[in-house]
């Protein structure tokens, strides 16, 4: 009894402490305008977001208070959907380009920035392509992305390369004599983390429809030129089947949680590793530990950043799949007041201070075409890896689109669930095929 | 009639008892193991976790526990976290007893349907009301408090609480409450003199579901909150999970750090929790 009594009288002392509230603050004249933030701190180097982007902003316009919710994952997309709901959007918030903010688009919540873009000369200041027309509506830019998404890196860990008197390869057969040489030391070819259904799409499988469908097939889809059963996402599907069935992905992949192969790529288990261009960064240093799966030494040796090989058959070479990256969204219902104030964050969260600082960390490559890469990797002695990076980007011939950023989720989850099938070996391309267009069919009828 | 008393020290007996432990022992170890490889984890940079997940750690990391307190505030968390799982689990169990006492114990017309109203609210799931929800708790200027994180934890706690403690109770024999009635005993003195001391059983079993419901709740929290200072745990906790990479080291450190105080709760409270739940299971 006594022990409870104890118990009870703590958590009265505790809750009187909590719920005691501060006196609300005078109201300071200031522009007061809500952020909804989505901060990853699982990132390696996001920890001074905070301190090097929120703070400088409010330092340097003490005119401006942010009210910011700071939100990730599931709980950020839910909480949009919330605030959606009620009517009562942040005033400025993160933002994809389609996809889960494809409601924001499709509905007009978001306030089309191309206007602002164009008044204050911006427009010619971003990279072209991340300026593009966004969710299918010309002249619209709901969100300023922080740059251009690459959906499609291939990590080679040259290491395991000149260790078994291997190239660089060229085409998929090139690929293909590895599987026997590195197989027999226990190695396999080409790893990926494909349990969740997304990342063969969105990793791999956009960049090989658009080897085969050229860039605009996308375009032709939705003009009715072509369709899913046609012979360039025939033959799609079939290098997929044929990735498997010749063992440069080996089928154990589907069991593999998205982000654990890094560590065994690293490990030098795989010789190449297949990824979006967000994953570069978590072979890069963490300056909350000072490790790297990779480190600045091995960083210029052991791993080299490359475009899958070609494909026979293919009818563009050396393309990648590529979206707009996310980036920064106003509330299309702003008060009037408030707009110029949510404009000046957005431009200061895309300014070049703040691209400059991300490119540093590696969180995302920047959209604005005054910044040197190459420069700043000098100035600030950036790890190897940015640089290649850089390089990276630029031998991008021609990007094409990705399949979850143009299609509707209607098909894109179909097209999802016949890839996993066809890596488990449950269906074959013939049936596949036909789901797809299935789906697509019945998206367009209704 | 005769009586076989069991030898206990028999060669049957000895083998029956050494495989108990065994299985016993193989079972403790499938609980601790998972806990002790978590807490070696934790000691780990993410880089050393991503190459050598099983191996021992090379170092003793402990700047992992220093940056995920800092990091995912767990300062703030973790008060929050003990504010509203005890007035959640108080509040539960208290109101858990009485509407079972009336439901069991005081029955009118009304009784059946307001009883299923209350059950009916164990099949809700949390997506289907959480937009109605977030709407409501903004209309009545509730948003991003502690009192509109608690109401909705209490409503939605409620109904199995209700419903475990009528079904408790009305297997206490009605002649104890009649009798105590006829000597003139009013419905609040039968309460708090009779059924609370035998419900002991039932309300530590809905105190411990409570307390690991509410303690590991993270959906309503993100929901009907936006500042720091009404979070709770679990937020501090998965915010170093995100959905294209994660830093295990900091996450096995904040996962150590929100298992502790259970573990406490369970060190302080381990003899009441274990008779509770065996009474629960004869009684019950």
């Amino acid at each position: 009894m006594k022990k409870l009594a104890m118990v009870v009288l703590s958590l009265v002392l505790l809750c009187s402490m909590v719920f005691a509230q501060a006196a609300a603050e005078a109201n300071s004249g200031k522009t007061t305008i809500r952020v909804l933030n989505y901060i990853d701190m699982s990132e390696p180097n996001s920890a001074n977001e905070i301190a090097q982007i929120w703070d400088k902003f409010s330092a340097e316009h003490p005119e401006i208070e942010v009210i910011r919710e700071d939100l990730f994952n599931e709980p950020f997309h839910q909480k949009v959907e919330a605030y959606a709901a009620q009517g009562n959007l942040p005033d400025v918030m993160y933002a994809w380009p389609s996809g889960r903010s494809e409601t924001l688009h499709k509905d007009g919540y978001l306030y089309n920035l191309k206007s602002l873009l164009e008044r204050d000369g911006l427009d010619k200041v971003y990279s072209a392509t991340s300026m593009a027309d966004q969710a299918g509506k010309v002249g619209y830019v709901g969100e300023l992305p922080n740059g251009l998404t690459a959906t499609s890196m291939m990590f080679v860990n040259t290491k395991v390369l000149r260790e078994n008197g291997l190239e660089m390869p060229k085409t998929y057969a090139d690929l293909v004599a590895m599987v026997p040489v590195l197989n027999a030391k226990g190695i396999e070819v080409v790893s990926m983390d494909c349990k969740d259904a997304w990342v063969m799409q969105s990793c791999l499988f956009s960049l090989i429809t658009g080897r085969f469908g050229g860039a605009d097939w996308a375009d032709r889809v939705f003009a009715g030129e072509t369709d899913f059963a046609d012979e360039w996402f025939v033959k799609s599907l079939t290098a997929v089947d044929n990735l498997y069935k010749d063992g440069v992905i080996n089928r154990n992949t589907l069991s593999i949680g998205y982000g654990s192969g890094r560590g065994d790529f690293a490990n030098g288990k795989s010789a190449f590793y297949i990824d979006g261009d967000w994953a570069c960064a978590s072979f890069q240093t963490d300056v909350t530990t000072g490790q790297a799966l990779f480190a600045p030494e091995a960083q210029k040796t052991d791993i080299e950043l490359i475009n899958f090989p070609a494909f026979d058959g293919e009818v563009i070479h050396e393309s990648n799949s590529a979206v707009v990256g996310t980036g920064w969204a106003i509330a299309a219902d702003i008060d009037a007041d408030k707009l110029e104030a949510a404009w000046t964050l957005v431009k200061f969260l895309e300014s070049e201070y703040a691209q400059t600082w991300r490119l540093t960390t590696g969180a995302s490559f920047p959209s604005l075409t005054t910044i040197d890469v190459a420069k700043v990797c000098e100035e600030y002695n950036l790890e190897p890896l940015v640089a290649k990076r850089s390089d990276w980007y630029n031998n991008i011939q021609v990007a094409t689109p990705v399949i979850d950023g143009v299609l509707p989720a209607a098909v894109f989850e179909v097209i999802n669930t016949v890839l996993q099938e066809i890596g488990l070996g449950s269906t074959t391309v013939e049936k596949g095929v036909a789901d797809v267009n299935a789906a697509w069919h019945a998206y367009i009828g209704k | 009639m005769s009586t076989k008393i069991k030898d206990t020290n028999s060669v049957g007996s000895k083998i029956f008892k050494a495989i108990t432990y065994v299985i016993l022992i193989l079972f403790a170890l499938l609980a601790i193991l998972p806990i002790l490889w978590l807490i070696m984890s934790s000691f780990k940079t993410s880089q050393e976790y991503q190459l050598d997940r099983l191996g021992l750690p090379k170092g003793i990391f402990y700047k992992n526990y220093i940056e995920a307190w800092k990091r995912g505030n767990f300062g703030v968390y973790i008060i929050n976290s003990v504010v509203y799982t005890s007035i959640t689990t108080i509040a539960i169990c208290i109101l858990g007893m009485m509407s079972g006492f009336a439901f069991a114990k005081i029955p009118n017309k009304a009784t059946k349907g307001i009883y299923a109203s209350y059950v009916v609210g164990i099949l809700m799931t949390l997506q289907s009301i959480m937009i109605p929800l977030f709407i409501i708790i903004n209309q009545v200027k509730l948003y991003d408090t502690k009192l509109g994180v608690l109401i909705p934890y209490i409503g939605i706690g409620l109904p199995m609480g209700v419903y475990l403690c009528t079904e408790f109770i009305r297997s206490v024999p009605n002649a104890l409450v009649e009798s105590a009635r006829i000597d003139g005993a009013p419905y609040g003195r039968i309460f708090f003199g009779i059924i609370v001391p035998m419900s002991a059983p039932v309300a530590t079993t809905l105190a411990i579901l409570t307390v690991s419901g509410t303690w590991n709740e993270f959906m309503l929290i993100n929901m009907l909150t936006s500042s720091t200072k009404n979070k709770s745990l679990p937020v501090g906790i998965q915010s170093f999970a995100g959905s294209l990479s994660t830093d295990y080291g900091k996450l096995f450190a904040s996962l150590t750090i929100g298992l502790l105080p259970m573990l406490i709760f369970y060190l302080v409270f381990r003899k009441e929790i274990t008779k509770g739940v065996a009474a629960g299971a004869v009684k019950g």
